[in-house]
Parts: C-alpha cells; sequence; structure tokens
C-alpha cells in the first residue's frame, strides 16, 4: 500500500478532493486579483479624472497637449470617443465634464460642414489636409461651445478622431488612404482598384491623361478611358480640354493654388 | 482725378481656382459644372466689384485676364462665359442681359434692390431728404467731389479703410452705370422713398 504512488480506489477520492482545492486556491488567487485590478483601476481613474481635471483647460486649447493626451489615452487602451451604449453615461464624459466629446463632437460638425460644401466640386472625396485649412479658417468664425474651444492649431489628429467618432452614425463617413494622402470621402461609394489606382497617379502631377496611364500602367486604352470616364460621373476628377491631350485634374489640386 | 488710384488699375487677386486648368473648360458632369458656376459666379462678382464694373462686356472681356489666364494659356469660351452669366442670372439674379445678343452683361455685385438702400442710407445719413439732383450729380458731379475724394480716401487706406468705414457704402455708388441707377432708383420711387423727373438727357430725382 502506497500512499505516494495513490494506486487503488482510495486514490479516487484522494485525486477529486485535490483538484478541488486546487480549484478553491485557484479562485482565491483569481479574487485577490481582481481586488488589485480593481483598486488600481480605482487610483488609475481617480489620477485620471484629476489629471484631465487640472488640465482640462489645455487638452481643450492646444492641439499638441491634447494629441498627446489623445496617445496616452490610445496606449493604455483608453478610446476617449468611446460610444456610451453600455454605461449609463461616457467615461470620458464624466471625467471631463463633456468639454474633451464635446471638442470632438463640434469638430466632427464641422467637418461635415465642408465635406458638404465641396462635395459638388470634388465629389465627395477630399483630403484631410484641406478639410483642416478649412476647419482652421473657419475656426474664429464658429457659433456656440465650439468657438470657444477651437483656437487655430494643428487639427490633423483631431480631424482624424472626430471622423472616426462619426462612425456609429452609418453616414458613410470614412477615412480613405490613396498614394500618400490621406483622404475623407464623405459618400458611400468604394472605389475599385483600377480607380484607386488612376487617383494615386493623379497625385503625382496633378493630372492624368489617357496615353500617360497607357504608358505607365500598361492598360488598353479603353480600360483607361474607361476608368476615367467612371471618375467623371462619380466628378470626382475634372477635365481640361485646352491640353494637347484632355487632361483630368484631381480638385485637390485647386487648393494647392499656384500656376 | 482718380488716375493714379483708379480701381480698375490695382492688381486683383485671383482665387486658387483660377490657377486650375480644368476651371476653363466646361465641366461635363453637371455636379461637377454646379460647383464650377458656383466659383464662376463668385470670380466675376469678386473681380467686378474690385473693379468697380458695373457692366461688363463680353465681348471685349473674353479676352481680358478675367477669362484669360495667360500664364496657364487657358481661357474661357465665350459660349461657356455666356452660359454662365445665364446660370447668375437665373439662378441668383446677379447678373442680366444689357443686350439681346447676349453681348454686354450687368453684374450684380449689389443688385438694384441693394443698391437702392445703399442710396437710401446715404440720403439719410447725408441729410438729403428734400433735394433734388441730377443723376449725373448723384453719381459724378459737384457732390462726387466730396464722394471723390473720400474715394481717394479710401483707395488710399485701401482694404483695410473700407472695411474700418461702416459708412464706406457712401462712395459706392461713385460712377455706378446710368443703367444700374435708372434701376436702382425705380425700386426707390417704388418704395416711395424717391421721385424720378424730366426727360432723357437730363433726369433729375428728388428723395423723401
Amino acid at each position: 500500500m502506497s500512499k505516494k504512488k495513490g494506486v487503488g480506489l482510495a486514490a479516487f477520492d484522494r485525486r477529486h478532493l485535490s483538484s478541488q482545492q486546487y480549484a478553491d486556491h485557484g479562485r482565491i488567487i483569481h479574487r485577490q486579483h481582481i481586488d488589485e485590478l480593481s483598486t488600481q483601476l480605482a487610483i488609475f481613474q481617480s489620477l485620471l479624472a484629476h489629471f484631465s481635471n487640472t488640465h482640462s483647460a489645455a487638452i481643450r486649447s492646444d492641439p499638441s497637449f491634447r494629441a498627446a493626451f489623445a496617445r496616452m489615452c490610445t496606449a493604455i487602451g483608453v478610446d476617449p470617443l468611446a460610444s456610451s451604449s453600455n454605461r449609463k453615461g461616457n467615461f470620458w464624459a464624466e471625467m471631463l465634464g463633456g468639454s474633451v466629446n464635446d471638442f470632438y463632437f463640434g469638430l466632427a460638425v464641422r467637418v461635415v460642414e465642408v465635406c458638404r460644401a465641396t462635395r459638388a466640386e470634388n465629389g465627395g472625396l477630399i483630403s484631410v489636409r484641406e478639410v483642416r485649412e478649412r476647419v482652421e479658417k473657419g475656426a474664429g468664425s464658429l457659433g456656440g461651445e465650439v468657438s470657444e474651444i477651437l483656437i487655430p492649431g494643428n487639427y490633423s489628429d483631431d480631424i482624424l478622431r472626430a471622423v472616426k467618432s462619426l462612425k456609429p452614425l452609418g453616414s458613410g463617413f470614412a477615412m480613405v488612404t490613396i498614394g500618400k494622402q490621406q483622404m475623407i470621402r464623405s459618400v458611400p461609394k468604394e472605389l475599385n482598384t483600377d480607380q484607386s489606382t488612376v487617383l494615386e497617379t493623379i497625385q503625382i502631377l496633378g493630372y492624368v491623361t489617357v496615353s500617360m496611364l497607357q504608358a505607365n500602367l500598361g492598360w488598353e486604352r479603353v480600360r483607361s478611358q474607361t476608368v476615367i470616364d467612371d471618375l467623371l460621373a462619380d466628378s470626382l476628377v475634372w477635365v481640361d480640354m485646352q491640353a494637347e491631350e484632355t487632361e483630368y485634374w484631381s480638385p485637390t489640386f485647386i487648393h494647392d493654388g499656384g500656376g | 482725378m482718380t488716375a493714379p488710384l483708379s480701381p480698375a488699375d490695382q492688381p486683383f487677386t485671383f482665387p486658387r481656382e483660377y490657377h486650375f486648368p480644368p476651371f476653363f473648360t466646361r465641366q461635363r458632369n453637371a455636379i461637377t459644372y454646379t460647383a464650377q458656376c458656383q466659383k464662376w459666379s463668385k470670380l466675376i462678382l469678386d473681380y467686378c466689384r474690385a473693379k468697380r464694373i458695373w457692366r461688363l462686356p463680353l465681348v471685349d472681356a473674353i479676352d481680358g485676364e478675367l477669362f484669360w489666364n495667360k500664364s496657364l494659356n487657358r481661357r474661357l469660351s465665350l459660349a461657356d462665359a455666356r452660359e454662365i452669366i445665364d446660370v447668375m442670372k437665373a439662378k441668383e439674379g446677379r447678373a442680366e442681359w444689357a443686350s439681346k445678343d447676349k453681348n454686354v452683361a450687368l453684374v450684380y455685385w449689389r443688385n438694384p434692390e441693394e443698391w437702392a438702400t445703399v442710396i437710401g442710407d446715404w440720403v439719410e445719413e447725408t441729410a438729403q431728404r428734400g433735394t433734388v439732383l441730377t443723376l449725373y450729380e448723384l453719381t459724378e458731379g459737384d457732390l462726387s467731389a466730396s464722394q471723390g475724394m473720400c474715394w481717394l480716401f479710401f483707395n488710399f487706406l485701401g482694404d483695410f479703410g473700407r472695411r474700418v468705414g461702416t459708412d464706406g457704402s457712401v462712395v459706392e455708388f461713385h460712377g455706378m452705370d446710368a443703367e444700374v441707377l435708372q434701376k436702382s432708383l425705380n425700386v426707390l420711387v417704388k418704395r416711395g422713398k424717391a421721385q424720378v423727373f424730366g426727360n432723357e438727357d437730363q433726369q433729375g430725382v428728388k428723395f423723401f
């Protein structure tokens, strides 16, 4: 009879007993972890609340400070714009007295306005840079709370975040990257690969021609013309018929000025 | 008198779309064309306001800098320009044809209603109620001496002066086109603020 080896029928009971003990012990450790974590979380929350209260003015008014703050939030896995659906109120709205949220929603409204105002001109595809310029230009003339919050500065990061905050609305606002440029698309329309390629190519010189597409992409004439016609139909490009060969320009280049 | 500082000689800062080659080709896409028309309309109005042009002879103007960007080697065709004036007329009431052949357009950076208000306000501000003026006096004559001085002064101050001078409107109708003036005065007559009398050559106006 060997206790160590635990053979025989009694061993079943003992094994059952020990596994129960392990489980109990595990539960205890688990509970301890939870307690520790929730204490840490409480401390963290209060510290964060303290921080954001102390610095809420800076968060609201200083774009670079806000960007750093948002980066910190991302690093620790907190979404400043997390939707409030499963909570009584938005965590951040509580933390910051709503000011940061108001800031982003106010900015989002501006972005929507800019997109709508320029939709006829650019077919609903606008570069983040241009949105930023227009928002900054209008920063002084905003009504209500937003004007208090918006001071001139670099809003690129903020605009990206504001566009993300529009997502729950299902309004078709989305970020797309074409070539090296970040664009905001305000009409729910998917570009096919050929169209994206042409828009990318346009960014190099500001325009393309059918023969340029043929030479550089190795496309047949029909394919090149079809893609361009599609882009024209979606009012994403403007036509210039006074060049030697008809040129198709991206409206983005209206705002790059010069001549 | 105003020769050295005449607004017509001052360089006009063109908007960015003026340097965008397709701006000078009529866009085939209807939505894009709407945007294009809006931009042209704004450009034409801004240009005429800066140069104080009430009457735009399209046939000549089509060869001018407004419609022809020589550095880009792009120009708007006469037909396209006419179409844009038509849109300005139909959609916003910001233009009208002065001739049936569509060669000369009246450009309303202020329309007759707005001009009537400007003139009416000026009458109030300068206490001219009850006075009788000839149309010539109103825009070019005796009074325009002081207006002219004023105009010179505002010109001297440039944009700054024009913005600061809330009564900049006083000088705004100096040199106004006779046909636009006539239309504006007719509005004042309808409002019961003025009476126009006399014959073609020597018309006068009395303000109430």
